[in-house]
């Protein structure tokens, strides 16, 4: 049919306006893949601790230390409280922990001592509080047998270096989720990007006043012709879409899209994808020039995935900005990436607000439409 | 001859602005029927309502024998319009418009293919083809406005003053493709404020000021209304008062002027105006340099009928 004809035409002539933004988010992605997979990186990321000990250096207390040692680079010199916050923001510490007085003895005899913990922000951070949680509950759980302080030792030493193996896998696991949590999130500006300059410049092409006059005297029925139009609108976003998931199972791994997080991942992109239709569908009704159009797009595009942290991890953001970004569709979309790439398990707990987010961002296309339809009636001049 | 339009009181006001006032016309098939009128005189209006573009307060058309809706897609296939502002895709080619618009149409890509080689030889596209609308120049431009309106060979084709700001060469161009869609059997509404376009083109004419029809015929019907015969145009060098109130007296002269060397005179009805002229210069003995005589125009007619000129 000659509407889907001109519809294809026309995105083929503008082509060259979606390219880039699908390249850098190739380029984005594959950098990032490369140099996380690196054992350089890997080093790096293991946390670095500062340990206030209150109690005296031997028997469990000496062992819970070793332990640390073992799995993280401990700091020392942060004795100053402002320079340690510091230390914590810019994430040079991981997490101070400090062990009470009587530590050892208390641990012994069954009692539940409290060992206080400041982490950064992050998944290194999550990290170290899982393996420190893990020591804990485990020389617990021993507790309870009532030991002497020496077998006790024995027996969570044993325990621990059996199970740190896996310890170690989970944290290289997260981190590839990391990269797919990148991936998606900085999909948010080539999604925004690509879908509004094209949608709304063929939808402007076939709205502007003059072609729209000679579109109502053809013997056409404008509202198919409308439908024509939006049905391809679809065709187009799925197919991007495709594509774009496509391209991720090269860029990430099939490790990590072949998943339940990298099923959620796509789910996620999708519903956000369609948002960014409706986006662009209202976009489109005021029929702007090619110039406005991508004017338009790069301030939507590049804006949200500023204020919205596609670009910059959302908790490096002021508290303002994040505010803000709460009434855009984008730091749903982000967030939900985030919260993907943090399931350890998957309960009801971890999924419900996976879930809630992707269905705000449902709501929001809801409500595009709604506007769009509302807008476009009271913009109807010709009968 | 059939009616191929019947436009019975039309009115049609913009909030207090009748733009088009209790209009009412005929077009009878195969005719290239002009309506003329100064800048805001409802000519566009008139067009759009007769396309169910617009609504209107009052008034009746029927296109074909049938009433004329925004659904009537039978009546809307055999129709071709080209409008007053060029509307194409920027994004498609010369080609590229033709086909989608003619595709509006006709279904059948071959049909559709031959049509569109036809509409750019009549507008004298070929070789601009695969060019894009920013490509072309204002002239160019307009006649791809005019192939995209008229390629899928309708019956009853309106065009809307398609020739404003093109050079000479592009206008004759189009008037004489609008010709040829006339002898293929195209019934033809021209809109137009150049006279001379509506003299060379139209087979009748309708004249609208103010939304209103002020007259209606043929040229020589038209210009039987003006009240005079024929202007003419003396370059006289040098020309005393007493010389001057002479020509007043002379037979069937309505009108002298004499400025800046130049005299013209205005004749009423009258046989063999120039001789007595000639024969007053010469018993008068009045240098002159060139004469020429012009028969009345439109324009004059527009003049007499509203006292002002056509263009401002
Ligand atoms: N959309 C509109 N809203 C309000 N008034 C309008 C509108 N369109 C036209 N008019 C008025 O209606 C009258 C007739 O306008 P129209 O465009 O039909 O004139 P026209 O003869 O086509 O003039 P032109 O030679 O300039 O194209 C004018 O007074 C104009 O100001
Ligand atoms: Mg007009």
């Amino acid at each position: 049919m000659i509407v889907s004809k001109a519809f294809w035409k026309i995105v083929l002539k503008n082509i060259g306006s979606i390219i880039l933004p699908t390249v850098i988010l190739l380029m984005f992605g594959t950098i990032s893949v490369t140099s996380v997979d690196s054992t350089a990186q890997y080093e790096a990321r293991k946390p670095a601790l500062v340990i206030f000990n209150h109690d005296e250096n031997v028997g469990l207390t000496k062992n819970f230390i070793e332990y640390l040692e073992e799995n993280a680079t401990i700091k020392t010199g942060y004795e100053d409280d402002d320079r340690l916050k510091d230390a914590l923001f810019y994430e040079e510490v991981t997490a101070v922990i400090e062990i009470p007085e009587n530590f050892h003895q208390d641990m012994a005899l069954g009692h539940d001592p409290e060992v206080k913990m400041r982490s950064s922000a992050g998944y290194v951070a999550e990290l170290a509080k899982v393996a420190v949680r893990r020591y804990l509950s485990v020389a617990k759980g021993y507790s309870a047998l009532h030991l002497s302080e020496q077998e006790l030792v024995a027996k969570v030493d044993k325990a621990i270096a059996n199970g740190v193996k896996t310890e170690m896998k989970a944290a290289v696991d997260t981190s590839k989720y990391a990269k797919a949590s990148r991936y998606y999130s900085f999909a948010n500006y080539t999604i925004l990007s690509c879908f509004i300059t094209i949608i709304c410049l063929i939808m402007s092409a076939f709205n502007r006043e003059q072609v729209r006059k000679r579109n109502l005297v053809g013997a056409i029925d404008i509202k198919k012709m409308n439908r024509i139009l939006l049905r391809n609108c679809c065709i187009y976003v799925l197919a991007a879409w495709v594509f774009y998931v496509v391209i991720s199972v090269f860029v990430l791994g099939v490790e990590v899209v072949f998943t339940a997080q990298g099923a959620l991942y796509a789910v996620n992109s999708l519903v956000f994808a369609a948002c960014a239709t409706t986006i662009a569908y209202l976009i489109s009704i005021f029929a702007l020039s090619a110039g406005a159009v991508n004017g338009l797009q790069n301030v939507l595009a590049l804006g949200t995935s500023f204020l919205c942290g596609a670009f910059v991890p959302a908790e490096y953001l002021p508290d303002s900005v994040l505010a803000f970004a709460h009434v855009l569709p984008s730091y749903y979309y982000i967030d939900a990436n985030d919260k993907i790439m943090k399931i350890q398990q998957f309960d009801a707990a971890t999924m419900v607000p996976i879930l809630l987010e992707i269905a705000v961002v449902a709501g929001f296309c809801v409500l595009f439409v709604a506007l769009a339809n509302i807008i476009s009636k009271k913009r109807q001049r010709i009968a | 001859m059939k009616n191929v339009i019947e436009v019975k009181h039309l009115t049609k006001s913009y909030k207090t602005n009748k733009a088009v006032d209790d209009l009412s016309l005929t077009v009878k098939e195969g005719e290239i029927l002009g309506l003329l009128g100064p800048n805001g005189s409802g000519k566009t209006t008139t067009m759009n309502c007769i396309l169910s573009l617009l609504k209107f307060d009052n008034g009746e058309i029927n296109i074909f024998g049938k009433e004329m809706k925004p659904d009537a897609y039978d009546i809307k296939s055999k129709i071709g319009v080209v409008f007053q502002d060029v509307a194409v895709f920027d994004e498609l080619t010369v080609y590229g418009n033709i086909d989608y618009f003619c595709g509006l149409y006709i279904e059948d890509k071959n049909t559709r293919a031959q049509y569109v080689e036809d509409a750019l030889k009549l507008v004298g596209l070929e070789d601009n083809k695969s060019q894009y609308p920013k490509q072309l120049s204002g002239g160019l431009l307009r006649r791809l406005n005019i192939a995209c309106g008229i390629a899928h060979k309708p019956k009853l084709i309106f065009l809307d003053e398609p020739t404003v700001a093109v050079d000479p060469q592009s206008r004759n161009n189009i008037l004489e493709g609008i010709k040829k869609l006339r002898d293929d059997g195209a019934t033809i509404i021209y809109t137009t404020h150049y006279m001379e376009e509506v003299e060379i083109l139209c087979d009748r004419v309708i004249i609208l000021d103010h939304g209103k029809i002020i007259a209606s015929g043929t040229n020589d019907e038209l210009k039987a209304l003006a009240k005079i015969e024929e202007k003419v145009t003396i370059e006289v060098p040098e020309l005393a008062p007493k010389q001057l109130s002479g020509f007043e007296k002379i037979k069937n002269v309505s009108e002298v002027v004499y400025d800046n060397g130049v005299l013209k005179i205005v004749y009423r009805k009258g046989k063999n105006n120039l001789i007595d002229m000639m024969e007053y210069l010469k018993a008068n003995k009045i240098q002159y340099n060139k004469i020429f005589s012009e028969r009345p125009t439109l324009n004059d007619v527009f003049l007499e009928l509203t006292g002002k000129e056509l263009r401002d």
